[in-house]
This record gives structure tokens, C-alpha cells and sequence, in this order.
């Protein structure tokens, strides 16, 4: 069976997702939408896809038979109502993460795909790095025994507002969603600060857990930075660009250079929604998860604007 | 002409005597006695007379009169934390110049003793620190050279990769409790004996003082308000004694900086070489992540014992910058790069994120 999904947004979006299709033969991309009739064709033809339109309306108004999903890239700015849109119409979703601006929108989202019977899930770049596979294997087969301290530093350039909440909302959330992923649980404890272009959220986990993670959207033009360690009761992982650096000497200091981890990411989060779809399953990096990160950041926004901690009582975080 | 030569004492040596060794090796510094009070228990006497032996110099059982008796200039201040203040207020009543080990104190109020003392006497204090190490100074270079622009956040992590004694285990039976003291003598044989003391003492107060004296050099700025975690989750001596040693900590600086600290004995298990430790810089026109251990060699061999560190760090000058800076705040009547006010304010800010890590909410430093 192939998963046949229609790309939201050409130009860079079609540029990611060229290497993909290669490696899954269960995955084909028949069409873009795009308002952009030449980025739409030129995406289109890297993707191999047959269909273009203009936007998703006129996409399921003329050809809803021959898609079965929709894939919402990050540079969407629309994608609950997106989502929202493709589920009424029985598509499965796969968005960026955080599928919505808020839990109540994403809660909206969630309801909407759970009525359809249609799978949802937010991307999670972080979760399907190779590299942070390899840690969350170590964790679960035993090897570094009970997760303790999670520390994370993600710095990249400035994108999008950069107001210390929308940091938290829509760059930090996916560190909380991670740090939730590795601890198996909620965070009990929520606090925050930030300035421009900056937040580090601190969350407390049961039993003493922690995690720290700092969102940076403030580094010149040039490649970014991601750190991650994860402490456990008998062992350690360290998944850190600073050890993945290679040199380049061009005079003066050298320059350091990431060795990358190519496509694997994009590709693993792809398969594992394809695969859902299939079995009729929910994905990993489900909408309900996603609502819950956002929750968390939610919190970590209240707690920004308080300057007090938040503590989780019953379903929801109030102020300690 | 040749610079004074200053005479030290050292005011017991009960743990790993890395500054005393130091001191000694250092050419404006000669060690002429070692002191304690009479009243220490054996084995303090037997560690200070250990000391005296191998420099052949005297173990004087009264600190007064070998302060009185052998014309020194200079204490180095090395006993169990809990003391080490005491001594140090001592010393600088007499009117000598101090070099204490870390932590400062396990009170906030010693510290303020230690302050008042030095000040009203017009010594010198410098406390036992790291921040002389080659990727430090690099750090620094690199701030100062303006290339990253001002930082605004300054991440510490600082982990010792070493065990401390029976492995935290919920499902073991119950045991009696461990007793803190007696744990560190016999970590005294490995040197991880930096908590040495009658009162137990967690990782941020053991060692908590060498990322926060980084973040302090790199900023410049104190700390004014923490939020903190801890927890015991390595090791039975810590739950057994109520103390952490895994922590993070929220740091809220003047200026609007902002930083983190991760601290924590992670187990010998959790890394090759002593630990992680890193530094993460933020500034306005970019970052920096440094490693604190470079620079290193690597050695590896066949039937290598599993403690020894196949990474050996070279080049490591920082036992002769911090007495040639101690040294020269003599010479100059300068400031110590750690003076006591510095080395009080970090006190309090562990004490704070010791704080804040029970009650669960931000606690500011006081």
C-alpha cells in the first residue's frame, strides 16, 4: 500500500523532502500546494508530483479522491485550521509541531482528527534524530537506569517573533515535548525565564528528575548549535554538535563545521506516520502528546510572566 | 632584585592537599609549619603530621603559637568545611594573608565573618578555585575580545564522573544509615574526599564553587535570584545524609544576565574521564561552548586499569596562577581574582539553590 500525501508549501518545504521519497517506496508525494504557480511546479517536479494547486480548498474540491494526507511543514503559519480542514475532510495529518498556537486550539485538532478517524501527528525533529534515538535506546534498554538530569541547548538564528513566550511556544516546546518523551511523564515542576530572542525552561520531573533547556534565537547567520545530555542513575549520554565538529582552516581561526545527520529524521518521522496510517494505529509524536508539550510551555510562559515556578495538580499546572 | 619570599603556614591538611602542594611549589612560597588545635580528633592529627613528614617541616598542635613561633606571612586554610572559616577569621586576626580551600564555608554567616576579618584587617584572601585552567582563561580571552558581543546567558555543567560510595538502591534492604565522616576519610584514598566534615555536605556545596566562579568571571555579575532542583539519585550517602548530588539550578544575575548550572557526582559508570564539564556562553553577537578539560592527550593501552583516564589534560598551569595572583595581591595591594566577598556571594548562592531546590520555588540570595 502507498500513502499518497500532498505537500503544503513548496520552495524550501519540497527542497527537504526530495531525498525521502528514494528510501520509502510506501510513500509517494502527488501533490503540492502552493499559491505560487511556478514554486508549486518546481516543487512538484523534485517531488514527482502530479497535482498543483493553490491552496488545500481547491485541492479537495477537485482531486480529494487521490490524496490520503497532508504533510504541514513548519514554515506553515496555518496549520490548525489546516489540519482542521483535512481531517473534516478524512485526510490524514502530518504538522509541524506545536500543531496549534495554543492547547485549545490543538485540543480543537485533536477532536476533529479523533471524529474523523484520521491519524494525527506533529513532526518532532528532535525525537527522530538518529541521534536522540540512540539516547532513548540506551534508556530503554536499561543502560544509564533511571533518567535524572536532561540539559539541552538549542541555539539557531532569529526566526519568526522573538518574544521570550514565542521562543517557548514555538522552540522550546519541542525540547519540552523531548524531555517528556526521555522521562516517560509529565514534568511536575515548570519554571522559566527569558529575555529577546531567548528562554531556559527548568523543568522538575517525579522523583527527583530534572531537565534544563535553553532556546536561543539569537546566533548570526551560520549554522546553529544543539546540545543534549541526559545523566541517568548508572550511566550518561552525550549527543553534542560540539564533539560532531570538524575543522576547516582558511586562515585566521578555524571553522568548525557539522558533520550532519543528513536526512534520517525527516525520513524516520515520515515513515513512522506512513506506517500508522497503515496499521491504524496512533503515531509516535501523536497530537495528543503535542497538546501536552504545548500545555507544559504554556505553563513555562506563565511562569515567564509570574517569575514563580508552577507545580502540576491534578491535570493542570498553577503556581506554587 | 628578587621578589619577597612569603613564609606559610598551613592550618591543617585534612583532605587532598592539592593547594598546600601548590603553595609549596610555588616559588614565592616556602611551607614552614603545619597547625591545628589540640582538640582535633586523631585522625586530623595524623593527616596534618602526614603533611609535615613529607615537607619536613613541624606539626605544631596549637594554632596560636606556631602563628606566633615561625614568623609566617601566610595561612592555607585546608580543614573540614565546617572549619575552615574559623581558621581563616583566626589567621587574619593575627594579620596574615589566607588562602582557603573551597567550599568557603557550609554557612553563609562564617562567610560574613571571613568578610568582616579580612577587611578590618587589610589581608589578603584568596579561595582555592579553577578558574586559571586553559579553556577558562580562553573563555575569558574570548569575552573580552568582544567577538561574541556582551553575554547575556552563561551555562555551567559540572559533572565528576566518580563514585561515592554504595550505589543509591531503593530495593536493597534497609541498612544503618552511612556515616557522612567516615565515608569521606575512606574517600580520602581516591582524593574524592572534598566533603570532608562533620556536616554532610551535597554537590553544590562541595563543589558548586568552581562553575559558579566561572559564571562570576566570565559575567562579572552576581547572582540574585535561583530556582533549583535536587535530588539524591546516585549515591546511598546522600540519601542517607538528606543531601543532593545531582542538582540544576536557575541562575538570575544583574545586568539581566541569565544561566543555568547542572552539578552532579554522576558515577565513575557515566563518562571516560572525570566528567563533562562545559561551559555555554550566549553574548549579542554570538556563543561559545567551551570544554573545560581541553587542552588534552589521549593515551590508551593494553591492560589500561579502569582508573586511569585514557584523556590526560596538559598544559594545565593553574596551581601556579592562582598563588602568583595571590602573590601579587601582596606585592601590589590588589585584589585576589576570588576574594572573599566573591567567595561569600557564591556561598550564598548555593545556599540559596540548596534553598530552593526543598521548597520548590525561587529563593533570592541574600
Amino acid at each position: 500500500m502507498t500513502t499518497r500525501l500532498a505537500l503544503i508549501g513548496g520552495g524550501e518545504n519540497a527542497a527537504s523532502y526530495k531525498t525521502v521519497p528514494p528510501r520509502l517506496p510506501n510513500v509517494a508525494f502527488v501533490a503540492v500546494v502552493d499559491p505560487q504557480p511556478d514554486r508549486a511546479q518546481t516543487a512538484a517536479d523534485s517531488l514527482g508530483a502530479s497535482l498543483k494547486a493553490n491552496s488545500l480548498d481547491e485541492l479537495l474540491a477537485g482531486h480529494s479522491d487521490e490524496f490520503d494526507a497532508i504533510v504541514i511543514p513548519e514554515s506553515s503559519h496555518a496549520r490548525s485550521s489546516l489540519a482542521l480542514q483535512a481531517a473534516e475532510a478524512g485526510k490524514h495529518v502530518l504538522t509541524a509541531s506545536p500543531l496549534a498556537p495554543s492547547t485549545e486550539d490543538a485540543a480543537k485538532v485533536v477532536d476533529a482528527c479523533q471524529s474523523a478517524d484520521v491519524r494525527l501527528m506533529a513532526s518532532s525533529s528532535l525525537r527522530f534524530m538518529p541521534s536522540h534515538q540512540a539516547v532513548k535506546k540506551a534508556l530503554t534498554d536499561g543502560n544509564l537506569g533511571e533518567p535524572g538530569l536532561l540539559r539541552m541547548h538549542r541555539w539557531s538564528q532569529p526566526a519568526g517573533p522573538t518574544n521570550a513566550e514565542d521562543v517557548v511556544l514555538r522552540g522550546a516546546v519541542n525540547g519540552i515535548d523531548l524531555a517528556i518523551w526521555l522521562f516517560d511523564g509529565l514534568p511536575t515542576e515548570v519554571y522559566a525565564v527569558g529575555r529577546s530572542g531567548y528562554a531556559q525552561v527548568h523543568l522538575g520531573f517525579p522523583d527527583g528528575g530534572m531537565a534544563l533547556i535553553d532556546e536561543a534565537r539569537t546566533l548570526p547567520n551560520g549554522d546553529g548549535y544543539l546540545s543534549l545530555s541526559l545523566i541517568g542513575s548508572s550511566g550518561a549520554a552525550y549527543a553534542d554538535d560540539h564533539h560532531n565538529r570538524n575543522l576547516v582552516f582558511q586562515g585566521g581561526d578555524p571553522g568548525a563545521i557539522d558533520t550532519g545527520q543528513g536526512s534520517a529524521a525527516l525520513t524516520a518521522q515520515l515513515e513512522e506516520f506512513v506506517t500508522a496510517v497503515e496499521e491504524g494505529r496512533e503515531p509516535a509524536t501523536s497530537g495528543p502528546e503535542n497538546q501536552t508539550a504545548l500545555q507544559v510551555a504554556e505553563a513555562a510562559v506563565t511562569s515567564l510572566k509570574s517569575q514563580q515556578a508552577l507545580r502540576l495538580n491534578g491535570g493542570s499546572y498553577e503556581l506554587a | 632584585m628578587n621578589s619577597p619570599k612569603f613564609r606559610f603556614a598551613s592550618l591543617s591538611v585534612v583532605k587532598h592537599a592539592y593547594l598546600n602542594v601548590a603553595m609549596a611549589a610555588h616559588p614565592r612560597f616556602e611551607p614552614v609549619v603545619v597547625a591545628d588545635d589540640a582538640d582535633q580528633p586523631d585522625w586530623v592529627h595524623e593527616r596534618n603530621q602526614e603533611f609535615a613528614d613529607e615537607y619536613n617541616i613541624p606539626y605544631v598542635r596549637d594554632v596560636e603559637r606556631a602563628i606566633a613561633d615561625y614568623d609566617v606571612q601566610v595561612a592555607v586554610v585546608n580543614s573540614e568545611a565546617e572549619r575552615h572559616c574559623d581558621l581563616s577569621v583566626r589567621a587574619a586576626a593575627a594579620g596574615m594573608h589566607v588562602v582557603q580551600d573551597k567550599p568557603m564555608s557550609n554557612r553563609v554567616s562564617e562567610c560574613d565573618r571571613v568578610v568582616e576579618a579580612v577587611e578590618r584587617n587589610n589581608v589578603k584572601f584568596l579561595l582555592w578555585n579553577r578558574n586559571c585552567l586553559p579553556a577558562l582563561i580562553q573563555a575569558k580571552q574570548v569575552l573580552e575580545s568582544g567577538r561574541i558581543g556582551n553575554p547575556y546567558a552563561v551555562h555551567a555543567d559540572f559533572y565528576f564522573a566518580k563514585d561515592a560510595g554504595p550505589r543509591k538502591d531503593p530495593n536493597q534492604p534497609k541498612k544503618p544509615p552511612i556515616n557522612w565522616l567516615e565515608r569521606q576519610k575512606e574517600a580520602h584514598a581516591d582524593g574524592s574526599d572534598g566533603g570532608v566534615g562533620v556536616d554532610p555536605m551535597g554537590e553544590l556545596k562541595i563543589e558548586g564553587i568552581y562553575p559558579l566562579a566561572y559564571i562570576r568571571m566570565l559575567t562579572g555579575a552576581d547572582v540574585r535570584q535561583v530556582f533549583a532542583r535536587t535530588t539524591a539519585h546516585f549515591h546511598q550517602a546522600c540519601v542517607d545524609n538528606d543531601i543532593e548530588d545531582l542538582a540544576t539550578v536557575t541562575l538570575e544575575m544583574d545586568q539581566g544576565i541569565l544561566g543555568t548550572l547542572c552539578i552532579g557526582r554522576i558515577g565513575a559508570a557515566s563518562h571516560p574521564d572525570i566528567g563533562e564539564i562545559k561551559i555555554h556562553v550566549l553574548g549579542s553577537k554570538g556563543g561559545l561552548v567551551i570544554s573545560e578539560a581541553r587542552p588534552e592527550i589521549s593515551v590508551y593501552y593494553r591492560g589500561q586499569p579502569a582508573t586511569v583516564y585514557p584523556h590526560q589534560r596538559i598544559a594545565d598551569e593553574n596551581n601556579f596562577h592562582l598563588p602568583e595572583n595571590f602573590a601579587q595581591a601582596i606585592d601590589t595591594d590588589g585584589d585576589t581574582m576570588l576574594n572573599a566577598r566573591a567567595g561569600r556571594a557564591i556561598c550564598a548562592t548555593v545556599q540559596a539553590a540548596i534553598d530552593s531546590g526543598r521548597s520548590g520555588t525561587p529563593v533570592e540570595v541574600p
